[in-house]
């Protein structure tokens, strides 16, 4: 009561507000907290991890070798690293599910893989492609065969490879790589601990749902984690369908060490109060 | 009520026992304590269920206090009760026939069907005599049978009852359930598989009940899914994902947001609780579930 009564009488206490908000944000350790890059494409990558080391942020997502450097002067890691592009190959739309994409795809990949462990990154991201009438068992078939060829090195260097699951109901029609039950087949396939998948609660939310139980039921096969608002994919507050703390404690209780970046598109005016606001929500 | 008012009260409630029965001062507190002013943009119901042991009379007391509409999941025998306390059933359970009408054996196989449609006609005109305006149906168990025929075979039966739903207003329900986790191979278990069926009834008096917690379970998207399916849902069910119980922040859906979506399509009817309580005190479960609910 007396504290109360001394915060109401004192004039102070804006700047005493003030002052702790701009202190590092002290958080439980329970996750590791990262955030997608790609998301603040108004700030800069200064800026961004400068506010993110000031709010708790450990690491950023899908960053390139060029960007490397910048993100360790800020004492962060690239906790995904971005995938290489050659010749309109590697992208979400045209990857792995295509043996005639392959050679390229080799040769670039191991490129990145070598980038990543050389910056003592681990892991790094890659996609199925899109279906274009490709059948799932072949496509399937066709992501392992190539993706075998890549893992001897990516084992040598202890990076991760991780296929992200992505919805195609709305955003990426077509994508390959879009049901929990698809990507956890291709992993048993592959049978190496540097194949895991990227489970996106965002798109996962929108094509599976039993969020929960799916990560207690397949963590093995989810090497990261990322965010989104469900519906809309924007801040991943109370407007929004999923209860994150809920699902944070899931991913606690599988005794996850990776970690769990946001990938939401700021709707607010100010994205960096946002991801602030996400960090606090998924700090449990 | 201010801090002097309150003491006062308390007082009161404190010393009461010793003029009055503890037993009626207990029911007192505890039934001003239920009123909830509620917005009016959701007319909640639950499902029996929900009261667990609590005697039906009792539950219908309860639920009215607690601003309840109606009670979901209610056979004729108790129309009057839920009456007396001025209680709709918002969902009328299903007739059993020589263990046909449930979850695993209903609509999905012709050979039910001569069977289901007297038992269905009959529950159908009790229900519309009450002055209700829904009954809930199963599709049953895949058992085998593949997706495209149980949808077939599901609109031949029900195009059976059909007629004497349109004539008395009544409005079939077929329930959603999953069938990863509860209700393995139950045959309804996916919002295509539902509307398709209603597509291919096309009668305003069959509709889908989305439930949303086996919902979530199966195909996840809810918000967007009540928005872009709405025309094809009558009625409602919740629970919290994973496990069934309270709603609340124990479990993964964030409630509110699902409710505004609902009550952004127009919707009119009834949003059902149906979860488990791990809270011994039901009916404060209930009570939170419906102020989550409330928007």
């Amino acid at each position: 009561m007396s504290t109360a009564l001394a915060a109401a009488a004192s004039p102070l206490l804006p700047k005493l507000a003030h002052a702790e908000a701009a202190a590092p944000t002290k958080l439980k350790g329970n996750i590791n907290h990262s955030a997608c890059r790609w998301c603040y494409k108004g700030v800069k990558l200064e800026d961004l991890c400068a506010a993110g080391k000031e709010m708790g942020l450990v690491a950023l997502d899908l960053l390139g070798p060029g960007e490397f450097e910048t993100v360790k002067k800020y004492g962060l890691v690239c906790s995904m690293v971005s995938n290489p592009t050659i010749d309109g190959l590697g992208g979400i739309g045209k990857a792995w599910n295509r043996v005639e994409h392959h050679d390229k795809l080799v040769t670039a990949y191991e490129k990145q893989l070598q980038a990543t462990a050389d910056a003592g990154f681990e892991r790094l991201i890659c996609f199925s492609g899109n279906r274009a009438g490709l059948d799932d068992q072949k496509g399937l078939e066709n992501c392992a065969e190539g993706l075998k060829r890549i893992l001897p090195l990516a084992e040598k260097l202890k990076v991760t490879l991780c296929m992200e699951l992505l919805n195609s109901k709305r955003n990426h029609k077509d994508y390959q790589c879009d049901h929990v039950a698809w990507g956890a087949e291709l992993v048993k396939r592959l049978g190496s601990e540097r194949f895991k998948l990227l489970y996106d609660i965002y798109h996962m939310q929108i094509m599976d749902g039993d969020i929960c139980d799916t990560i207690k039921e397949n963590h093995q096969y989810f090497g990261h984690y990322h965010t989104g608002g469900v519906p809309g994919r924007a801040e991943i507050d109370e407007t929004q369908e999923l209860h994150w703390p809920r699902i944070m404690q899931a991913i606690v209780a599988t005794g996850f060490k990776g970690y769990v970046a946001q990938e939401f598109i700021p709707k607010r005016p100010d994205p960096i109060a946002s991801l602030r606001q996400a960090v606090q929500i998924c700090d449990i | 009520m201010n801090r002097r008012n309150f003491l006062k009260t308390a007082t009161l409630t404190a010393a009461a026992p010793m003029v009055l029965s503890s037993a009626f001062t207990t029911r007192v507190a505890a039934e001003e304590a239920l009123a909830i002013k509620l917005k009016g943009n959701i007319n909640h119901c639950s499902c029996r269920g929900v009261f667990g042991k609590i005697p039906f009379d009792e539950a219908c007391a309860i639920g009215k206090k607690l601003g309840l509409k109606g009670i979901d999941l209610i056979a004729p025998s108790d129309f009057e009760t839920l009456k007396k306390h001025g209680l709709v059933c918002s969902m009328v359970s299903n007739p059993l026939v020589d263990g046909l009408g449930g979850i695993a054996k209903s609509f999905n196989r012709v050979e039910h069907h001569d069977k289901l449609v007297p038992a269905y006609e009959q529950r159908i005109k009790e229900t519309a005599d009450a002055g209700f305006e829904r009954i809930i149906c199963l599709s049953g168990n895949r058992d085998g049978l593949d997706d495209a025929k149980g949808l077939e075979n599901c609109a031949i039966g029900l195009k059976r009852i059909l007629p004497i739903a349109e004539k008395l207003k009544v409005t079939v329900c077929m329930e959603l359930l999953n069938s990863k986790h509860t209700h393995k191979d139950y045959q309804c278990d996916h919002v295509a598989w539902g509307v398709e069926l209603v597509k291919r009834i096309s009668s305003e008096r069959f509709k889908l009940l989305y439930d949303i917690f086996h919902m979530q379970i199966m195909d996840g998207d809810v918000c967007d899914t009540i928005k872009e399916n709405h025309q094809y849902f009558d009625h409602y069910h919740t629970a919290g994902v994973p496990g069934r119980h309270e709603i609340d922040d124990s479990q993964e859906l964030n409630y509110p947001p699902i409710m505004r979506a609902i009550v952004a399509t127009g919707y009119k009817g009834y949003v059902a609780q149906e979860f488990n309580p791990v809270n011994p005190d039901r009916i404060a479960s209930l009570r939170q579930a419906i102020q989550i609910c409330d928007v």
